[in-house]
C-alpha cells in the first residue's frame, strides 16, 4: 500500500509540483515577464505577460515539417529527451526545505543534466542536416564549453564555503546546502560568495542563449541556428524547454545564494522562491539582454574563461581560506 | 566588457514608453499626407493627362459610346500606385485628391480600386465639328499667314497692349485659339496636350486645332511661354 | 478546449518571416520600423523570426524579380500551415514603376494566394499594422475552417464594398455558430 502511495507521490513531483506543470507554468511566465521588462527597458509597451503561452499554443497547431533527409527520430526524440532532463532538475533543486528528490552529490547530477537539453538540441540539430543548423551547432558546443568552467567553479565554491562551515570537506548536497542557509543566513550576504553569485548570475544568459551570448541562435545571421528546420510541436517543445531552462537556472541560483528564507508551508515556500526568480531575472537577465548586443563566439569564450572564470575562481580561492 | 546601456535602459524601465497604441488609438496622418486617391467624376473633363503622367500606369481611361456623347471612366489602381501625386497636380479641374487616408489593405483586388464615370456630352455630336472643322483650321491657318509675314515687322508692342483682342476672338465653347502675333511656333502646346488635338508646324509656321478631340482642358494655356492661346 | 485555446493563440501571436523580392528597401524599412518603439508590434504579438520554418505571416516585398521568383515560392512552400501571404508596398501587387520590366515576373498573385495586400509606395508603418493585424485574424479563420484559401471580410474596404460586405459577415458568424 505505501509503496503505491510513494509511488503515486513521486508521481505527483515528477507532473505536478516542482516538476513538469509547475515547471510550465512558472517557466512560461517568467519567460512572459523577462519580455516584458526587455521591453520597456527599451521604452515600449511589449507584449502580455501571456505572451509564451500563446506562443507555445499556436506552434501545437501549426502543422510539423520533417526534412527528407533528416533523421525523424532523433529530430522528434530531441526536444522531448531536453525537455524532460530539465524537469528532473527541477527535482533535485530544493525548495526551502523541501526537496522532491535528495541525494549526496545532486550537484554533480544537476550539472551533467543541465548538459543535457543543449546536447539534445545539438543532435537534433544534426539530425536535420541543414547548414545553418550546422554552424549553429557548433557554437551551442563553445557556448557549453564555455559555460561549464565558471559553473563548475561556482559549485566548487559553493560547496567549500559550506563545507568548511559545517565541518566536513566539500559538499555536494543541495539539502545540506539549503539547510545550512536556513541556519546560518543566504550565502549571498557572505563576502567570499559575492564574487561567485556574480559569476554564476553572468552565467544564466549563456546557458539560456540570451543577449548577449545568442551567437547559437542569431536569428538573423544564420536563420536561428539550431532551430532552423524545426517546426510545429517540436518547436513549441524548445521554446518551452528554453523557458524551462530560464526557471532552472534562477531557481537555482536561489537555491545556492538565497536559500533559507521560508515558512516551511510548501506552497508559500514555492511562492518565496519564484519571487526571487523574477527579481533575478529583472535585475539581472534582462537588463543584461535589454542593453547589450551579440558578441562573436570568440569573444563570448574568451569573456567565460577569463572574466566569468576569475570571479568564480576568486571565491574558491577565498572559501578554500576559509574566510 | 562594459555594458554601455545599462543606465539607459534602467532609466526607461522607470519611464512612460513612447508607443503609439495604433489599433487601439487611431493616429491622423499628417496633413499633407499622400493616401487614397479620391476622384470627382463630375469635375472630370476626360482630357487624360492624368494617364500620361502616372509613372505606374494605374490611371487607365476608357471611353464608352453611349446615346448622345460618351462614358468616360477613370480606374485608378491603388495596387500600382506610387501615390507621387502627379496626377493630381496636372489635373487642370482639381477633379483628382489624394486623401490622407492611409488604410488601404485589400483581401481582394476591388478594395484598392478608385473609379468614376461621368457622361461627356458631344454638342451636335458627329455634324457640327464636321462642319466646323473645315472652318476652323482656315481661321486659324490664314492669320497664320498673315501674320508670318505681319509679326516681324516691329508691330509687336502695340499688338501686346492693344491687338490680343482684336486680333483673334475666343471661341464660345472655351476651346483654344492661338494668337498668331506672339505665337513663336515652339509646339510645347502640342507636346503638351493630352488629347494630342493641336498640330504645330514649325516651318510652316503653321498651328491648326483638331475641335473634335479638343477637350478644353487648358494645358495648351497654361504651358505656352508667350500667352499665345486665348480660351 | 485546447483546440479553442490553439485558435485564439493563433491570432495573437503571429510571426514574421520578411522576403525581399527585389524591392527598392522602402518597405523593408518600414516593415522594421513596425517592430521600433514607436510603433512596437510585438505588443500585439508580432515578432520577426529568421527561418521560414518558425512563421505564421510572410511579408513580401519587391516586383518579383526574375532571380528572386524561384527562392520567393521555395520559401513560401517551407512555410507550415496555417500560413498567410502579405503584400507590401505596390510592387509585389501590380509591379508598380518596374511593371513590364523585361527582369521582373508580375505580380505575386499570378504565382500564390495572396491573403492580404498592403497598398502604399511605401505604405505607412501604421497601414502595415492593420494589413498585419488583418492577415493574424484570417491566420486564425484558417486554423478554425482548415481552408487555407480563407478570408474575412475586410474592415477597410471603400464604402460600397464595406456595405456589401455586411451581409457577407453576417452569414459566416451563422455558419461558425450552425
Amino acid at each position: 500500500m505505501s509503496v503505491i502511495l510513494n509511488a503515486l507521490v513521486d508521481l505527483g513531483y515528477i507532473l505536478i509540483f516542482p516538476g513538469f506543470l509547475f515547471c510550465f507554468l512558472c517557466g512560461m511566465l517568467l519567460c512572459g515577464i523577462e519580455r516584458k521588462i526587455v521591453a520597456r527597458m527599451q521604452k515600449r509597451v511589449g507584449p502580455p505577460i501571456l505572451q509564451p503561452l500563446y506562443d507555445f499554443f499556436k506552434l501545437c497547431g501549426k502543422e510539423t515539417i520533417v526534412p527528407t533527409v533528416a533523421n525523424k527520430t532523433v529530430y522528434l526524440a530531441a526536444p522531448i529527451v531536453g525537455l524532460a532532463a530539465l524537469v528532473v532538475i527541477q527535482l533535485f533543486i530544493p525548495v526551502f526545505n523541501f526537496t522532491a528528490f535528495a541525494g549526496n552529490a545532486d550537484i554533480i547530477v544537476v550539472l551533467y543534466l543541465l548538459l543535457i537539453p543543449a546536447l539534445a538540441e545539438i543532435f537534433g540539430a544534426a539530425a536535420t542536416g541543414s547548414p545553418f543548423a550546422g554552424v549553429g551547432l557548433s557554437r551551442e558546443m563553445v557556448t557549453i564549453i564555455s559555460c561549464e568552467l565558471p559553473l563548475v567553479l561556482v559549485f566548487l565554491a559553493v560547496g567549500k564555503a559550506v563545507g568548511n562551515a559545517i565541518g566536513s570537506g566539500v559538499v555536494f548536497s543541495l539539502q545540506t546546502i539549503a539547510a545550512y542557509q536556513a541556519e546560518n543566513g543566504c550565502l549571498l550576504f557572505k563576502a567570499s560568495m559575492i564574487p561567485a553569485a556574480i559569476a554564476f548570475l553572468l552565467t544564466i544568459p549563456g546557458e539560456t542563449g540570451m543577449h548577449p551570448f545568442d551567437a547559437a541562435e542569431a536569428e538573423t545571421e544564420i536563420c536561428e541556428g539550431m532551430l532552423a528546420e524545426y517546426s510545429g510541436k517540436p518547436l513549441a517543445v524548445y521554446k518551452l524547454s528554453h523557458a524551462v531552462k530560464l526557471l532552472t537556472l534562477t531557481s537555482l541560483f536561489v537555491a545556492l545564494f538565497l536559500g533559507g528564507l521560508g515558512t516551511g508551508i510548501l506552497l508559500v515556500d514555492g511562492l518565496i522562491t519564484f519571487f526571487f526568480c523574477v527579481v533575478v531575472i529583472i535585475c539581472v537577465v534582462a537588463l543584461i539582454d535589454a542593453s547589450t548586443a551579440r558578441l562573436k563566439i570568440e569573444q563570448l569564450f574568451k569573456y567565460y574563461w577569463t572574466v566569468v572564470s576569475g570571479l568564480a575562481a576568486i571565491s574558491l580561492i577565498l572559501a578554500w581560506f576559509g574566510l | 566588457m562594459d555594458f554601455p546601456f545599462v543606465k539607459q535602459a534602467i532609466s526607461q524601465l522607470f519611464s512612460k514608453p513612447s508607443c503609439d497604441m495604433y489599433p487601439f488609438v487611431p493616429i491622423e496622418a499628417a496633413p499633407n499626407y499622400r493616401g487614397r486617391i479620391a476622384y470627382d467624376p463630375n469635375k472630370c473633363i476626360g482630357c487624360g493627362m492624368c494617364v500620361r503622367v502616372c509613372a505606374g500606369k494605374a490611371i487607365t481611361l476608357t471611353r464608352t459610346p453611349a446615346e448622345g456623347g460618351e462614358n468616360i471612366t477613370l480606374t485608378f489602381d491603388l495596387g500600382s500606385c506610387t501615390f507621387c501625386n502627379t496626377c493630381a497636380d496636372f489635373c487642370n479641374d482639381n477633379a483628382i485628391t489624394l486623401t490622407t487616408d492611409y488604410h488601404m489593405i485589400a483581401t481582394k483586388e476591388e478594395d484598392l480600386i478608385v473609379t468614376g464615370t461621368h457622361f461627356k456630352e458631344k454638342k451636335k455630336p458627329a455634324p457640327k465639328p464636321a462642319a466646323a472643322k473645315p472652318a476652323a483650321p482656315a481661321a486659324a491657318a490664314t492669320p497664320v499667314k498673315a501674320a508670318a509675314s505681319d509679326a516681324p515687322k516691329a508691330e509687336a508692342a502695340p499688338a501686346a497692349e492693344a491687338a490680343p483682342a482684336p486680333a483673334v476672338q475666343p471661341r464660345d465653347d472655351g476651346k483654344p485659339v492661338n494668337d498668331p502675333s506672339k505665337c513663336i511656333y515652339c509646339t510645347l502646346c502640342a507636346k503638351k496636350c493630352p488629347q494630342e488635338a493641336i498640330t504645330v508646324d514649325r516651318k510652316a509656321k503653321t498651328w491648326e486645332l483638331n475641335a473634335d478631340d479638343c477637350v478644353g482642358c487648358g494645358t495648351c494655356q497654361t504651358a505656352c511661354p508667350k500667352d499665345a492661346i486665348i480660351m | 478546449m485546447f483546440k479553442k485555446t490553439i485558435i485564439e493563440s493563433t491570432g495573437k501571436s503571429p510571426w514574421l518571416f520578411h522576403i525581399n523580392a527585389g524591392s527598392c528597401n522602402g518597405c523593408d524599412i518600414e516593415i522594421v520600423s513596425v517592430l521600433t518603439p514607436r510603433y512596437d508590434a510585438e505588443r500585439v504579438g508580432f515578432k520577426l523570426v529568421g527561418s521560414p520554418r518558425h512563421a505564421d505571416i510572410a511579408v513580401v516585398s519587391g516586383p518579383v524579380t526574375k532571380q528572386s521568383l524561384p527562392r520567393v515560392l521555395r520559401t513560401l512552400e517551407q512555410i507550415p500551415e496555417p500560413r498567410c501571404i502579405v503584400t507590401c508596398g505596390s510592387c509585389p501587387q501590380s509591379g508598380n514603376v518596374f511593371r513590364d520590366s523585361y527582369s521582373v515576373c508580375g505580380p505575386l498573385s499570378k504565382y500564390v494566394h495572396v491573403d492580404v495586400d498592403i497598398a502604399g509606395c511605401t505604405p505607412k508603418p501604421e497601414a502595415i499594422m492593420d494589413g498585419l493585424l488583418l492577415a493574424a485574424q484570417i491566420l486564425a479563420e484558417k486554423k478554425k475552417t482548415g481552408n487555407q484559401e480563407a478570408t474575412l471580410p475586410n474592415p477597410y474596404a471603400p464604402e460600397k464594398t464595406a456595405e456589401e460586405a455586411k451581409p457577407a459577415e453576417e452569414k459566416t458568424e451563422e455558419k461558425g455558430e450552425a
